[in-house]
Parts: C-alpha cells; structure tokens; sequence
C-alpha cells in the first residue's frame, strides 16, 4: 500500500471567544484543518458561495441573525446538511435526539485532544495514495496545457471536501472504472471563463460556430477526454477494461440549487486550478475544478502506478508508426 | 475529393486538425463516428489517408479500421490513430487490422505534417 496523501480539508470556525478560536486555530494546525473564521453578519452568504468545505465548527455563544447555539446548528444543517457540525458547548449537557441528527459531535474546550478519532472518521474517511494524488495534478496540468495554447497554469494545494455544491455552469463527468476504484472524475467551471479562453484558442480554427454553445460544450469535452485518457494511461491497468460494464447508480444534479449528488456519503478529491491567457495584458484567472468521487468502489490498497516502458516513452503528439 | 479523412466526434479535434491539414496544402473531409467515417470512405476513392480517434460514438475506431479491411480490403489507405489511449493491448489491436500509426493526443501538427504527406502520395 502507498504511502496516504497529506491531505486538508478547509473548515469554518464560528467562534467569538478570542482565547477559543486561538486555541481551535492550533488543533486544526495538528488535525490537518485549514480553519476559516467568519463574522455573524457575513455567515450565510459564506455558506451560500463557499464550494469547498469540510466541516462547521460552532461554539454555543456564536449568534447569527437571532439564532444562537443548538437552534442555530439546526438552522446551519437545514441550509447545508451535508457538512458535519462540531459544536462546542461550556458545560456537560447531554443532546437532546433532534440535536443528535444535527450535531456530530459536542465537545468543552478541554476535551479537544480527545476529538482526533472523531474528527478522522467524518473527514478523513477515505485515504488517497500520494502517487495518485501528485500524479492527477501532473497529468491535468499536462492536458491542460496541450488543450489551451499561450496559457499559465498553477494548481493549489489539493484538499477534501464534503459539500455538494456546484462551480461555475458548465461541468463533466466522465467515469473512472479500475480493480482499485469506480467513480468518476467531474471538471467544473464558469461559462463566461471559458468563453474567454475559448475565444483566443480557436483564433486559428476554421469553425462556424465559434462563439455557440455548441463550441464551448466540444472544447471543454475534449479537455475532459484528455485528462481522462492521462489517467487511464498512467493509473488503470490494461486488464481492467472489462470491469466498465459493471452496475451504476444515477447522479442527480439540481441545477438551480447547485446540487449534485453520487448517492454516497463519502468525501470527495478537489484540485483547482487557476489559468490566466497569456493574450491578455490583465486578465483575471480562470478558475477550474476536479473532483474525484469514488463512490461505486474504493479499494486504495490495490492502487498501482503503470510502470513506462520503453514502448511508451513516445511524447503525445509525436507518431509512432508501426 | 479528399487525400485525407479526419474522423472524430469531437469538433474540436475535427475542426483543428482539418483546419491545420488544409493549411499545409492537403484536401480534407471529416467525419464524426467511425460508421459516418467507413460510409465517407467507401464513397471517395481518393482518400489516401484516415486520421481517426478511438474512443467514439456508433462505431469505435478500432473497428473502423477493421472493417476498412475486411470490408473494402484496401490497402492503399493508410490508418493513422490519434487518441488518448496508449495501451499497448489497443495498439496491439490496432497493428492486427492494418493501422500505420498511432498518435497520442493533443495533435501537434508540426511534428507530424511530413509523414502525412508521405501517407497521401
């Protein structure tokens, strides 16, 4: 088995009481957590654009628009159920059972230490082997730069997610279907972004249908078939082809509530990238998103790296003739 | 008449390879499944040589390729694959039904563009 991924998972932090959020701030330090405070007034309007968190972290005393505590963790599990709220409370009081649907785990300051365990099992529940993990960033960026021509590419940090919310307007899915996983791999991004990339790359390309949908839909589609083919090249053996006929579950995705789901609960592998056209003097950057969602099968012990052999070390792009 | 036919369901690809093939003097057609690619081809004799992907809808290309020989048994038509798949098992597969080629996308046009022409001539 591979060494696992060093991992993060970003969280919210809702937590007033100075000495508290210092003392949380160094627990998420050791527990991999990448805290994120936020102020009352701004709470929901972060939790209606944030894509890409792992869990709430809620004190008892945090107050937003009149709702204080355990009825503001009910509120916070109505609007985003699939984030996991550790509520830290000043005194033992047992929760109630409608607390218990909502709040995954209560805790005092003090027993913080003790939280690890709880903390592995709701966010770090599936490992990722760091040669996949490095190898995803490696291969997208590679796509990514053979797809759009005069581009500078970055990749941030991948991390851990749990929500389901939705970036940008246009999305793929393609599945992944291998001994060691089954699942797909998802590309998510802005219209308008790829728009403006699309309108400098196919500046050479005879098509009549530049500017249309149509166009759009293609480009993107094929930057999805790249990346896809990477990773069936470098992470899925030969012999594991006939393993695509197997059982599927529907995804269902809910447009206007910006919600997707693959029928299970497991956390999800985000990459994101960041493209800026070189064409342009002071263009912002293009977002893009990847997810990996494994969750028809996730075997991580069988996971393997095809080894290159001398047949394969041809460059893309380059003809091999037979 | 064409000297080349580019087969792939992705437009993009079409677009750009057909557009980077033209303006290097070739005549091109296209077509956007390996059935539209097989129907193209039986009807254009000048067609010398077929750049297609592998992965598409109605009829892979592999079976294209396959069904270019069994069916029309022409070996004057040169197949070259461009794809993102490398597996040794489909080049293998590829090699048996008579392709000449194999590209691993993205298309660099410049790398290739002499060996097409020899391929058409």
């Amino acid at each position: 088995m591979h060494a696992p991924a060093k991992l993060q998972v970003k969280v919210l932090v809702l937590e007033e009481e100075g000495g508290a959020a210092d003392t949380l701030k160094a627990f998420c330090e050791v527990q991999d957590l990448l805290p994120v405070k936020v102020q009352p007034e701004h709470l929901m309007s972060v939790l209606r654009s944030s894509i890409d968190l792992g869990a709430l972290f809620l004190a008892e005393a945090y107050a937003c628009q009149g709702l204080q505590g355990r009825r503001l963790a009910h509120e916070l599990h109505r609007i985003r159920p699939e984030l996991p709220i550790f509520l830290r409370c000043t005194a033992d009081t047992a929760l109630s059972e409608a607390d218990q649907r909502v709040v995954r785990h209560a805790y005092r300051l003090d027993q913080l230490e003790g939280m690890t365990p709880v903390i592995q099992t709701s966010l770090f529940s599936l490992v990722y082997p760091e040669p996949l993990v490095r190898g995803i960033a490696e291969l997208t960026l590679q796509a990514l730069q053979g797809q759009f021509k005069n581009i500078t590419l970055m990749a941030e940090a991948p991390i851990i997610v749990r929500d389901r919310l939705i970036y940008g307007e246009v999305y793929s899915l393609i599945p992944l279907e291998a001994s060691w996983c089954r699942g797909y791999m998802m590309l998510q991004i802005e219209e308008r972004g790829l728009q403006r990339l699309q309108s400098h790359q196919l500046g050479e390309v005879e098509t009549t249908h530049r500017d249309s949908i149509r166009a759009i839909n293609n480009v993107f589609s094929e930057t999805t078939n790249l990346i896809w083919g990477a990773f069936k090249n470098r992470f899925i053996a030969c012999e594991d082809a006939t393993l695509s006929k197997m059982t599927q579950v529907p995804i269902v995705i809910n447009h206007p509530q910006r919600y997707i789901s693959f029928g299970s609960e497991d956390p999800q592998l985000c990459f994101r990238y960041h493209l800026w056209d070189n064409a342009l003097q002071q263009g912002e950057a293009i977002e893009l998103h990847q997810r990996f969602v494994f969750n028809l099968s996730w075997s991580p012990e069988l996971f393997r790296e095809n080894q290159v052999t001398a047949d394969s070390m041809l460059a893309s792009g380059e003809l091999e003739l037979f | 008449m064409a000297q080349v036919l580019v087969v792939d369901d992705s437009s993009t690809v079409r677009d750009e390879v057909a557009g980077f093939l033209k303006k290097n003097g070739l005549d091109v057609a296209t077509a956007n499944d390996g059935r539209d690619g097989l129907a193209k081809l039986k009807a254009d004799p000048k067609i010398k040589l077929v750049v297609s992907d592998v992965n598409m809808p109605n009829m892979d290309g592999l079976t294209m390729a396959e069904k270019i020989r069994s069916e029309l048994g022409n070996k004057t038509v040169n197949i070259v694959m461009l794809t993102t798949e490398n597996s040794p098992v489909m080049k293998e597969r590829g090699k048996a039904a008579g392709v000449k080629g194999w590209i691993v996308k993205p298309f660099k046009g410049d790398a290739v563009i002499a060996t097409f022409k020899k391929l058409c001539e």
